[in-house]
């Protein structure tokens, strides 16, 4: 840090009002009122508290220096009368505090602490808690969380981490321990050898799960069944713990929890905390300026000042193209960060995080008349890729004052003490309510007011949260998706529960259902992983520690190494011996790190010289550059196989949910301009290998009538779909630009129905949807195509010729994760709903374009450049489906003979 | 697999089949291999997995008066090789005459597509079989599919392989060669609206389970026991301290078998990269033991200390499994008096209280001061006593943590005190090695505790009943083995090593909880 840094009181007040940030923001004619601009006042909300000393005991209720807010005193009520109970209060309204003086009271019950807090015995035998956090760094929080607690209450409690971290006393703390703070990637593991827990889980009666939302998806999954295991395991050794679950956004906290720990819970949720005031900006960027040349010339990263002087005149029309949120949000982070207001600006990649810190030292000297050039801001990147040290001296330089502003990805949206804050900046919306509050839930101190800026992408989404603002302010956050049913992930939990302790029937109903445990044991027997059955005991057989075959977090479970490449001179670039960097997945490896690709790490960019998977831990080789460019890679997609488990009709579409194969090959990538992402050079080869996953599918086939009238409705149609003119003659071609583009807007508005990241989804529209099926006469095509994705584009082509005559037209929706989410069951269930929001989005955008824009029909992980797209013929599909449109209303296209049209050609579009 | 009854009638007379896979062949060098086929001394090799004629070469010039089946090669109508087998004849390729009805039968197809011609052959009685001993089935590429999503396995040729178990009047085992060689599953195939029962036992071609070499012992009965090593551990990798890189620097110097190694100077394997005084000594060291079958223990720390001048009490319990739900056999071999306790429940096998009591009140009214030694113990037996104790006798946890106990396992081989002869750490391999012989059960422990299993599930039928004499020998013997082997290393030669102060350090193995 250098002496002219300027350092922030932390506990200054900060002047946060949201008119005089516009204000004095550097853009000319920018003003609260500015059509771009919206700010709604969130109110302030009073405390609503009860005496302490009618809900604890005196020894508790004297020492403890606050009311109880009301659902504090609600929830340790329930906890007494034996009830499990889910607190969905907001962030910092004292949620720790409740299970921590539950623990206090059991261990006051238990007699293991005298009534005056000292120790009645060594030993603890009688009354033992586990609690358990989604992050290391959060585990670390809540331990001095619990000893400040326990240190004003004046109570001898033992409150210790024990997790991958913990290199000392390992034993001890099992052996001594009253409480017991983890993760579940741990207890997964340490499950196996709970013999050597048989103290504490004989005396185990409260488990704590802290920011239980976080357990959803693929991971949710696994989490409910290590509870699961974990009750096994209680069970065995005499414990009977009570659950407390603790969310500050949930939308099903009564299913979510139940579903988690498979026992009933009560649902705290009105909330007795106060907060202050809170101003949301909702901001979106100007409109960019189409006329520049797209190279960039040295100027353009000196265009902010100017910036929107034209917009004006544009108010009334469609905006082709805003500045993107990467690029403006920067630059309002600055804006704050400038004035001393601490702030948070939440990324949606870890790349993001150093880009932005770039963008906005870029906008502060670009802006001197606006901002004091002679010093500087203490502004750093924060994601998970960074080492944990380097995190660590991060969270506490923000802490203490040195850093003013963070740029971060999701790793700070949970509690992690960082100190208070007066503001967060949001690079566009992060998909989910849930996530929206909170990360805004982040900023505020007490009762003064603070400051949220959600500054918009140009995409579906982000646009219609900008007009409708309700649609944040007037629902309940999404809902979490625990799917139990998933037999994969089920499956692999029998085998570690066989192995912690022998399975029989006294598993039955209460670890899993009859049929399935039966099932999967029979399974397991057969292929030699197990042995015994379950009328006396199912043994584990095979090769050792099957709990680590449990990947929560859904990837392959190989991990690429980053190092530096042999010849890098450490000193010229002023790199560290260690670089820090904790490794990556396959996925992420094919898609951020094929050889070219350019990374900024820790402020440095480096370029990726090596990709070497012929080892048993794969490497990837950085070398330090300094390029005005970074990388994006481009995708291409292809199903095979699928093989339908479910299926519905709906006004004569058929629904289908099932499983596949997916596959996906990040085989070229694009070098843009870090100035304004506009591109330098395009389709560059990855030389990487396509992926394949096996993975759950949901999908639509369009009824023959619908097809037939609409393929001849829109035959005329050809650029207007955004294709280029050689490319016009596809037949069918104006039909499938209108599956393409209701593809694409289904899976752009799955979350506004669905707890779902749409970057978790993936689709493909395609007019041979047989052709993607599994057929019991023909071999699977995976099983043939070895890593190339031409042989399988070939070998569908083939299967077409083979088909004729039976195949029909409509979309893939997919669970882009190996082994599958469960949101495309999901979307399976709620199709309609997604169909209905698909069709609004479409029919309202105000584009103006046949093939629509970035804001109703565009992906910006289209593997197909986003064309061809149609809206109208999206729209006409979509209403077919809802039964808004009668099958009368396209009776004007039905050919009148049967047989007519065009042979269907081979082509899909993801 | 049981066999149960079959202890006093086939012990001395099964037939040892070792399998090579292909894929381990390619990996190995032929002297490892000429290592691994004396060790075993096969009456039949296999050659499981991918069609090699290298493989199969490799394996012929190994062991020239041995046959080989690797029926993979084999085209037109050369696809079944029938081999014999009785203990006066030894292996033979069969004859088309009708054998003798005490001949075990070796039936090996190219593929699974020929189980139905074989079928038609051993059914129209074209071909023939004994049939009063068991006869083996070996598929060379037969893998059992299993499906997460929908918890199903799906087995390859089903239908034939329980056509042809249902056509022979004798017992017809299948030799599975894509299965790891652990696998053994007792398959209730549906066949004619009925089902038969067609065990399944893996030989161990598999992509995921290392390389290993396994010998099965195959009985007229048609059970088998399997005994896998790993490839690694013949040839000069069987040294201690001797990996691949040296191994290939060894053979390029000329060195080709552990006794050449023997006859190497010292300074002749210190000149190697990485190689220290103190590693080549023990390398050394190691090829001795090998090459004499006696034990050589490398420091002056004693396995065991006493309280008296009592030797250990050898312990050695049995469970249902690896997860055990109950320890039905404690057995204790004292040295002191040449005398067997066993405790074993025969009556109450979902109980695990009283047999443990009868046991831990015996030892702690009579043996509170010996020390008790065990092999592996400190893995197995002592943390499931301790935690049946905690379940079921919590009065008692605290008298038997003040018991002396000692792993001799962990002493010689984790802690590195002594090199063994022997090409595993398994206690039976070890003793056998050091000139135990053995009461020959015919049992293995997983066998041991499948037949216990069989037994909860059944506790009162008389068929599932176990020979409880075979069983107590079978955990007496363990016993007596493990004094057996602590005798040769208290008898044994002691070699310290030149302190080189660089170590050749045995490292620690990484903590298994360590995360």
């Amino acid at each position: 840090m250098s002496d002219n840094t300027t350092t922030t009181d932390t506990n200054a007040s900060t002047d946060v009002n949201a008119d005089t940030i516009i204000d004095t923001f550097p853009r000319v004619s920018l003003t609260p009122d500015s059509e771009y601009i919206e700010t709604i006042e969130l109110p302030a909300e009073p405390a609503n508290t009860v005496p302490t000393a009618e809900v604890l005991r005196p020894e508790l209720a004297e020492p403890y220096p606050h009311n109880l807010f009301s659902h504090q005193a609600d929830a340790l009520n329930a906890l007494e009368t034996g009830n499990n109970v889910a607190v969905t209060t907001s962030t910092s309204s004292g949620k720790t505090h409740i299970y921590g003086l539950q623990i206090a009271r059991n261990l006051l019950d238990a007699g293991v602490l005298n009534p005056d807090g000292t120790r009645a015995s060594e030993q603890n035998d009688a009354s033992t808690a586990l609690c358990v956090y989604p992050m290391k760094a959060l585990t670390k929080d809540q331990q001095e969380a619990l000893d400040d607690l326990y240190d004003q209450l004046g109570l001898d409690i033992r409150v210790e981490i024990y997790d991958g971290d913990t290199q000392d006393g390992r034993r001890e703390i099992r052996e001594q321990a009253d409480v017991i703070l983890t993760n579940f990637a741990g207890l997964n593991l340490y499950l196996e050898h709970h013999d050597k827990w048989s103290r504490f889980y004989s005396a185990l009666n409260l488990i704590a799960i802290d920011e239980s939302h976080t357990y959803t998806g693929i991971e949710g999954m696994h989490v409910a069944w290590i509870l699961r295991r974990l009750q096994r395991v209680a069970d065995y050794w005499g414990g009977d713990p009570q659950y407390v679950l603790t969310s500050a956004t949930i939308g099903n906290p009564r299913d979510h929890s139940e579903e988690l720990i498979n026992a009933p819970v009560t649902v705290i949720d009105d909330d007795g905390s106060p907060h202050g005031p809170r101003d949301v900006i909702l901001w979106n960027p100007p409109p960019r300026d189409k006329t520049r040349d797209s190279t960039p010339e040295e100027e353009s990263f000196d265009i902010d000042i100017d910036d929107g002087t034209d917009m004006e005149e544009d108010d009334e029309e469609f905006v082709a193209e805003r500045v993107p949120a990467s690029v403006e949000a920067p630059k309002v982070f600055n804006h704050l960060t400038s004035h001393d207001i601490r702030t948070l600006l939440f990324c949606e990649s870890r790349k993001l995080t150093e880009l932005s810190i770039q963008r906005a030292n870029e906008h502060r000297q670009n802006n001197p008349r606006e901002y004091d050039r002679s010093t500087t801001v203490g502004r750093e990147a924060y994601n998970a890729g960074l080492g944990r040290r380097t995190r660590h001296s991060r969270e506490h330089q923000f802490k203490n004052g040195v850093l003013t502003g963070l740029a971060t990805t999701s790793a700070l949206e949970l509690g992690i003490d960082i100190g208070s804050l007066d503001a967060t900046v949001l690079m566009g919306y992060p998909g989910q309510r849930q996530s929206f509050w909170q990360r805004i839930g982040r900023a505020g101190r007490e009762a003064s007011r603070s400051l949220a800026v959600l500054v918009g992408d140009h995409r579906t989404l982000d646009q219609y949260i900008l007009t409708h603002p309700e649609y944040l302010l007037e629902n309940d956050v999404e809902d979490a998706v625990v799917d139990t049913s998933n037999n994969s992930v089920f499956a692999t939990h029998v085998l570690a529960a066989a192995d912690e302790i022998a399975l029989d029937e006294s598993d039955i109903g209460t670890f899993a259902d009859e049929d399935r445990l039966r099932a999967a044991v029979k399974m397991w027997r057969e292929a030699g992983f197990v042995d015994g059955y379950l009328d006396a005991a199912v043994h584990y057989s095979g090769p050792s520690r099957p709990q680590t075959r449990v990947n929560l977090y859904g990837t392959t479970g190989t991990d690429y190494r980053l190092q530096l490449a042999d010849n890098v001179d450490r000193d010229k670039w002023g790199l560290p011996d260690d670089l820090d960097l904790e490794p990556i997945e396959q996925n992420r490896a094919y898609r951020d790190y094929h050889e070219g690709a350019v990374r900024l790490q820790n402020g440095q960019q480096f370029e990726v010289v090596n990709l070497d998977e012929d080892r048993p831990q794969p490497i990837i080789e950085l070398k330090p550059v300094n390029c005005e460019y970074y990388t994006r890679t481009r995708n291409k997609v292809n199903v095979l196989d699928a093989e339908s488990e479910e299926s519905r009709e709906v006004n004569g579409f058929m629904l289908h949910f099932g499983r596949g194969t997916v596959l996906v090959h990040h085989h070229s990538y694009d070098q843009l301009y870090i100035g304004n992402s506009d591109p330098k050079q395009q389709a560059i080869p990855t030389e990487t290998p396509p992926i394949l996953m096996d993975t759950q599918l949901c999908w639509v086939e369009v009824p023959e009538d619908v097809e037939t009238a609409l393929s001849r409705k829109y035959q005329d149609y050809g650029i207007e779909t955004g294709v280029d003119p050689e490319n016009t003659g596809i037949a069918h071609l104006g039909y499938i630009a209108g599956l393409h583009a209701a593809e694409h807007a289904t899976i752009q508005t799955a979350p506004l129905e669905l707890r779902v990241d749409k970057n978790d989804l993936g689709g493909l529209a395609t007019l041979v949807m047989d052709t993607h099926y599994s057929h019991p006469e023909y071999d699977d095509i995976t099983d043939s195509i070895g890593d190339s994705f031409e042989a399988a584009t070939h070998a569908l082509e083939q299967r077409t010729q083979e088909l004729t005559g039976r195949t029909a037209s409509g979309w893939f929706i997919y669970d882009g994760v190996d082994g599958g989410l469960g949101f495309a069951r999901a979307i399976y269930e709620n199709f309609e709903a997604l169909a209905e929001r698909a069709r609004d989005q479409l029919r309202d955008c105000h584009c103006g374009q046949p093939n629509g824009c970035p804001a109703c029909t565009f992906d910006e992980n289209c593997g197909n450049d986003n064309k061809p797209l149609l809206r109208a013929s999206a729209i006409d599909v979509l209403n077919q489906l809802l039964g808004d449109d009668t099958r009368d209303d396209l009776a004007e296209h039905l050919p009148d003979d049967e047989h007519s049209g065009d042979r269907r050609p081979v082509v899909f579009y993801s | 697999m049981t066999g149960d009854s079959d202890w006093t009638t086939d012990g001395d007379t099964p037939l040892e089949l070792l399998t090579l896979p292909a894929s381990t062949l390619d990996r190995v060098s032929q002297p490892a291999v000429r290592d691994a086929i004396q060790y075993f001394n096969p009456g039949l090799i296999t050659i499981p997995g991918a069609r090699t004629p290298t493989a199969e070469a490799t394996a012929r010039d190994a062991a020239p008066d041995i046959p080989v089946l690797h029926p993979q090669l084999g085209r037109g109508g050369n696809r079944v090789h029938h081999f014999r087998y009785s203990p006066d004849a030894g292996v033979h390729e069969s004859p088309d005459a009708a054998p003798p009805p005490g001949t075990i039968d070796i039936l090996a197809v190219q593929s699974g597509d020929v189980l139905p011609q074989l079928q038609t052959q051993l059914a129209s009685g074209e071909r023939q079989t004994g049939s009063e001993a068991a006869t083996f089935l070996f598929a060379p590429k037969l893998t059992v599919d299993w499906d997460t999503t929908t918890l199903s396995t799906t087995l390859p040729h089903a239908d034939q392989l329980a056509a042809i178990s249902a056509t022979l009047p004798e017992p017809v085992t299948v030799l599975a060669g894509g299965q790891p060689a652990e696998y053994y599953h007792e398959w209730e195939l549906p066949h004619n609206h009925s089902s038969v029962h067609v065990p399944i036992s893996g030989l161990g071609a598999t992509e995921h389970s290392g390389a290993m070499f396994a010998q099965y012992t195959c009985t007229p009965r048609g059970t088998i026991a399997a005994e896998a090593v790993d490839a690694d551990q013949f040839g000069l990798r069987a040294l201690n301290g001797v990996g691949q890189s040296t191994a290939q620097r060894l053979r390029k110097q000329g060195c080709q078998t552990t006794s050449d190694v023997q006859n190497l100077a010292i300074s002749t394997l210190t000149d190697l990269p990485g190689i220290g005084q103190t590693t080549a000594e023990k390398i050394h060291a190691h090829a001795d033991v090998i090459h004499s079958g006696e034990p050589i223990v490398l420091t002056n720390k004693t396995p065991v200390k006493t309280r008296d001048d009592r030797p250990p009490l050898c312990l050695d319990i049995e469970t249902d499994g690896l997860s055990p739900t109950i320890i039905w056999q404690l057995g204790v071999y004292d040295p002191a008096t040449d005398t067997h306790q066993a405790f074993i429940e025969k009556q109450h096998p979902k109980d695990p209280k009283p047999v443990l009591e009868a046991f831990i009140t015996w030892f702690i009214a009579n043996h509170q001061d010996r020390t008790v030694l065990t092999w592996n113990g400190y893995k197995f037996d002592y943390p499931h006593i301790s935690q049946f104790l905690e379940q079921h006798l919590p009065e008692y946890v605290d008298a038997w943590e003040d018991v002396w106990t000692y792993d001799l396992y962990k002493w010689a081989v984790r802690d590195g005190n002594a090199l063994l002869p022997g090409r595993t750490n398994k206690l039976d391999h070890v003793a056998r090695a050091l000139g135990y012989d053995s009461a020959g059960t015919g049992l293995t422990g997983a066998q041991t505790a499948a037949a216990y299993q069989e037994f909860m599930r059944n506790p009162d039928s008389p068929v599932a009943e176990l020979d409880w004499e075979r069983h107590k020998t079978y955990c007496e013997d363990d016993c007596r083995a493990l004094w057996h082997v602590y005798q040769a290393i208290t008898n044994a030669t002691r070699r310290d090593m030149t302190d080189s102060g660089t170590g050749g350090a045995t490292g620690q193995q990484a903590g298994l909880t360590d995360f």
